[in-house]
């Protein structure tokens, strides 16, 4: 047993070039890697810390939005409900004026249709009350309606001769107007009244179905009527009394 | 019977007789080299490690952890240097279970390489470390009176190296040749087993040893020495 100084020498070498190729293939590498490692760990784990701050950021913020978002929400919800509030009672409004409005024009209507039957009804008991009275004349008295027209109105154009000679002024002539043709005696009778109040004047004579039944005398701008309009007047209006008090009535006793 | 192998020729360059010590020490050169590249060319921080990395990086850290143990502030270039005894030390023991092949720490030249080695590295590192003077300085510590015995310590620590190494190596070695004489078929199967263990403990102690002579060396009062990083 002996140390060989030469392989010692050469021990020494092979252990120094070991330790260089080691350093340079295995030391380093590694150590290296691992220092990268750690750093690239260390960087993510800042990344991560980071992207926690951000996410811890974001997520106030975000519970922030939806606070703001719920409150501005039940405002907006205040806001529509009092819109339409506002609407419907404009809707209201318009249904309560629409409603209003059809029924005037319901209630003109009504006027209207009743202002037509009242016309009606004057017509016919015009009509009605014309008959009646000439047939009882005539059957009581055994005289002529219509000549008892004509006499009333010359009746009554003698009381007014100063009026209607001042109106006649230079009138030549007179129209009188009737419901039917007058009889010739009767149209004889008043044209010789009438020449009697005014001799220049020539009367002529014309019927219009439309009239109420009666005599109408126009001298230029003169008009002496006699017609059965206000005793129908009167009979609507006795009519339209009994029809009131018996409709009340009517109401009383099934109200 | 045969106690070294540096008498033992293993080939032959250029009229060179390389022993087996120089030939078997290259092997285990070559395998830690290759095993290394291999493992380490596609080493890329955003890759993976794999078993094979991973391996080598639990051998590493802990060669660091347990230089860091003994001196926290020991420098890359005393892991390079105790890494590198461990690693030999044990690869060359552990490949005593390779039929033929002789360990070359069953040499006493490749102990006194490796003691003369950390007698050199000492200074060296303390040197580094303290400045030429500092370091001659503790060699007068406590009192000039100390100067020889420090001396005598110094040499005797890189003799005891070798000498601990050797002994324990060839030890194993010789007990196994006794043995083998006694009962062929079972205790050298036993005595290869121990000695495997006792080789991953001489390279534990060698290598713990130099590195506390070497961290002893550059033990100073002075400011720490900064964390370094390879480039």
């Amino acid at each position: 047993m002996s140390v060989d100084w030469i392989t010692v020498l050469a021990q020494i070498g092979n252990f120094l070039v070991l330790v260089w190729l080691l350093k340079r293939f295995l030391y380093k590498p590694i150590l290296n890697g691992i220092d990268a490692r750690e750093s690239e760990i260390a960087a993510r784990m800042g990344e991560a810390e980071i992207a926690q701050k951000q996410a811890s950021v974001a997520e106030a913020a975000f519970l922030e939005q939806k606070r703001a978002l719920l409150v501005d929400n039940s405002e907006q919800v205040e806001r529509f409900r009092q819109q339409t509030e506002k609407e419907k009672d404009t809707l209201l409004a318009v249904t309560r004026e629409s409603l209003e409005r059809e029924k005037q024009e319901w209630q003109a209507h009504l006027n209207s249709e009743r202002d037509r039957f009242i016309s009606e009804l004057q017509l016919a008991s015009a009509e009605t009350l014309y008959q009646l009275v000439r047939r009882a004349l005539r059957d009581l008295a055994d005289e002529d309606l219509e000549e008892r027209i004509g006499l009333h109105v010359i009746g009554k154009l003698k009381s007014m001769k100063p009026e209607l000679v001042s109106a006649a002024g230079n009138a030549e002539q007179a129209v009188a107007t009737t419901h039917k043709p007058l009889p010739d005696r009767t149209q004889e009778k008043i044209r010789t009244a009438l020449a009697g109040l005014a001799p220049d004047l020539e009367l002529g004579f014309t019927t219009d179905p439309g009239q109420a039944p009666g005599l109408i005398l126009r001298v230029g701008s003169v008009q002496v009527a006699w017609t059965v309009d206000s005793y129908t007047d009167e009979l609507t209006g006795m009519l339209s009394e009994r029809l009131a008090s018996g409709g009340t009535g009517w109401m009383q006793n099934h109200g | 019977m045969e106690l070294t192998p540096d008498e033992t020729t293993l080939f032959t360059v250029w009229g060179l007789d390389i022993s087996e010590t120089v030939g078997f020490t290259w092997g285990v050169m070559i395998l830690l080299t290759l095993t290394s590249i291999l493992v380490t060319r596609n080493l890329r921080p955003d890759v993976p490690p794999n078993r094979w990395r991973t391996t080598l990086e639990v051998i590493v850290t802990a060669i660091q952890s347990q230089i860091e143990e003994i001196s926290p502030r020991a420098s890359r270039h005393v892991l390079y240097f105790s890494g590198t005894l461990f690693l030999f030390i044990a690869f060359s023991n552990l490949l005593l279970v390779v039929p033929g092949f002789t360990p070359p720490t069953a040499s006493l030249s490749t102990t006194a390489a490796l003691a003369l080695s950390v007698l050199i590295a000492v200074p060296l590192f303390g040197i580094t470390r303290q400045g030429i003077g500092g370091y001659l300085k503790t060699y007068v510590q406590p009192s000039v009176v100390m100067l020889p015995f420090n001396i005598i310590s110094e040499f005797s620590r890189g003799i005891s190296l070798a000498i601990r190494l050797y002994g324990n190596v060839m030890s194993g070695a010789v007990i196994a040749g006794i043995l083998l004489g006694v009962a062929p078929f079972f205790f050298p199967v036993v005595m290869d087993v121990l000695g495997l263990l006792t080789g991953l403990i001489q390279a534990y102690i060698f290598a713990i040893l130099a590195t506390v002579y070497i961290s002893s060396a550059t033990a100073t009062a002075g400011k720490p020495l900064p964390k370094e990083k390879d480039k």
